[in-house]
């Protein structure tokens, strides 16, 4: 049976504390990872920004609402590294996430949650008299489907008639990729993944037609954004003191607010099909498989009592959800964006805080990115499964991803974690398809015999089990020892 | 007291002054002062430029 892990941190982690390494773009706070707790180290300004916030309701609100991670001042205190200039002027604890995640793994539904977020916070701590000194949706992390806002060294005192700082980055990160999913259907994902900044202004601009720019927000936000940007690029204008003398006040950034927010209200991702969104109506199980699968997922669950699962090939999320009734946390996995965007809708409405859903290409993962390639982690670096479910999974891995059987297995191997993985066999009518589009003989290595040795190899079988087809085979293994 | 502002992104000077037009209506009071300042600099007339006192 595993040993279920008490929250998202790695044995590396929890073992060696150590300087979040994603968290240093802020000179006033940096988070440090120590034995299991979060820990944020705050310099002089960001003691008196977190006081401000602290002292106001609006702290205790966003918390008791859950659009804020409950953060305290920290006591009990390891020893601290000197990263700040200045010195550390006080630490504060978070509550852990479950699990990390990235804008590029979320739907577009996840964004434009995350992104009507940022905006209520912008508009309550205006409210304060506070504000949010960036715009970023790493800032934000999902606890199952509920959006919840991390980083409170975000929040500083007001400075009146200044502009919003963080607009920019907003419409970079939150506004141009949910524009371009809504109008274009251009996946924002690889473009986040491809550019930690998000979109800039003339990049969006670049990709939008004259048509486009009759859309609501798309001439203001978008092409006059971008033209103002040229403009100025290389003067010395005093932007902040010109506005300030003429009279710009935070009721020009409640305005623009309160207009963000009805634009990013009415973008809709209309995309109504895609390869896997009608799997559950036109899959070839029999009633008698699926419920004899779906059996087979509940006695591992049972048996094995996991901390973290990964549902890897979630779909709708039928096994994540059998899963969740006994592990601590359950992300679920999909390449396919559409079916992935339903699921955090249903589990959105449900309240449902026990399964993290994330689109991926497990052929493709997310790398590390960023400054060292550290600052965004790999998936498997943000705390391995003590279960995988991969159902209907390795023939998509391995005749259209071209993933070698084995090294798939490896993969799961590196992980040591336990295992509920399908094998469907080359007489499947699934596999038969994808093997049609493929020459005669281009995957060897996919037949019965191959995995099992392959898996015998790497991992403890606990059991098989034949489904009444004949085509597929369940296995439930174990790491080795 | 308010330190000076000390933004650690880069806010780019567009980006800033465009949100004298996303804030609608009440933006245009702001657009014309700016303008009518901007005129008055150009021209040499009135008075000298405001100090910013934060501190």
């Amino acid at each position: 049976m595993a040993i279920p892990r008490e929250n998202s941190l790695t044995d590396q982690e929890i073992k060696t504390p150590g300087i979040e390494p994603g968290s240093f773009r802020d000179p006033d706070s940096r988070v440090f990872i120590s034995h299991g707790r979060i820990l944020r180290l705050l310099s002089k300004q960001g003691l008196a920004d977190w006081q401000k916030l602290s002292s106001s309701p609006l702290f205790a609100e966003l918390v008791a609402e859950g659009k804020l991670v409950g953060t305290r001042e920290a006591t009990d205190l390891p020893d601290l590294p000197d990263v700040l200039q200045g010195g550390v002027a006080a630490v504060l604890e978070h509550d852990v996430i479950p699990f990390v995640s990235y804008p590029y793994e979320w739907t577009f539904s996840m964004l434009r949650d995350a992104a009507l977020l940022q905006l209520e916070l912008v508009e309550r701590s205006i409210g304060a008299g506070m504000m949010l000194k960036d715009s970023t949706p790493y800032n934000v992390q999902f606890v199952g489907a509920r959006p919840v806002f991390v980083d409170v060294g975000s929040f500083e005192q007001l400075r009146e008639g200044e502009p919003w700082a963080g607009y920019r980055q907003f419409c970079m990160l939150f506004l141009y990729p949910l524009m371009l999913e809504a109008w274009k259907d251009i996946p924002f994902q690889t473009w986040l993944r491809g550019n930690i900044a998000g979109i800039s202004p003339q990049e969006c601009r670049n990709l939008l037609s004259s048509r486009d720019l009759l859309r609501r927000g798309a001439f203001t936000h978008v092409a006059l954004h971008a033209r103002l940007e040229r403009h100025y690029e290389n003067t010395d204008t005093d932007a902040k003191k010109e506005l300030k003398t003429s009279g710009f006040n935070q009721e020009l950034i409640l305005a623009n607010i309160r207009r963000l927010r009805r634009l990013i209200k009415k973008l809709e991702w209309k995309r109504a099909d895609s390869e896997w969104s009608g799997y559950e109506l036109t899959t070839t199980y029999s009633d008698e498989d699926a419920k004899r699968k779906a059996e087979f997922v509940t006695e591992v669950v049972r048996t094995e009592k996991p901390g973290l699962v990964w549902d890897l090939g979630c779909n709708e999320g039928h096994h994540a959800r059998i899963a969740a009734e006994t592990a601590r946390y359950v992300v679920a996995l999909d390449i396919d964006a559409l079916v992935v965007d339903r699921l955090y809708g249903a589990l959105a409405k449900e309240g449902q805080a026990k399964i993290l859903p994330l689109t991926m290409n497990l052929a493709d993962p997310s790398p590390g990115l960023g400054w060292r390639g550290l600052e965004r982690k790999p998936l498997p670096d943000r705390g391995s499964p003590d279960l995988a479910l991969c159902l209907a999974l390795i023939h998509h891995v391995s005749i259209t991803g071209n993933i070698p059987v084995a090294e798939f297995l490896d993969w799961l191997q590196s992980m040591k974690t336990s295992l509920v993985i399908e094998f469907p066999t080359p007489d499947d009518p699934m596999v038969s398809r994808l093997l049609m589009r493929k020459r005669v003989g281009d995957h060897p290595d996919y037949n019965r015999d191959w995995f099992e040795q392959c898996l015998a190899q790497r991992f403890d079988v606990v059991r098989s089990e034949v489904l009444s087809s004949g085509e597929r085979v369940l296995y439930h293994a174990r790491p080795r020892a | 007291m308010i330190q000076p502002s000390l933004a650690y992104i880069d806010a780019s000077t567009g980006s800033l002054l465009i949100q004298m037009l996303t804030g609608g209506v009440a933006a245009a009071a702001v657009v014309l002062k700016m303008y009518w300042r901007r005129l008055r600099k150009l021209l040499h007339i009135g008075k000298p430029e405001e100090t910013d006192s934060q501190s």
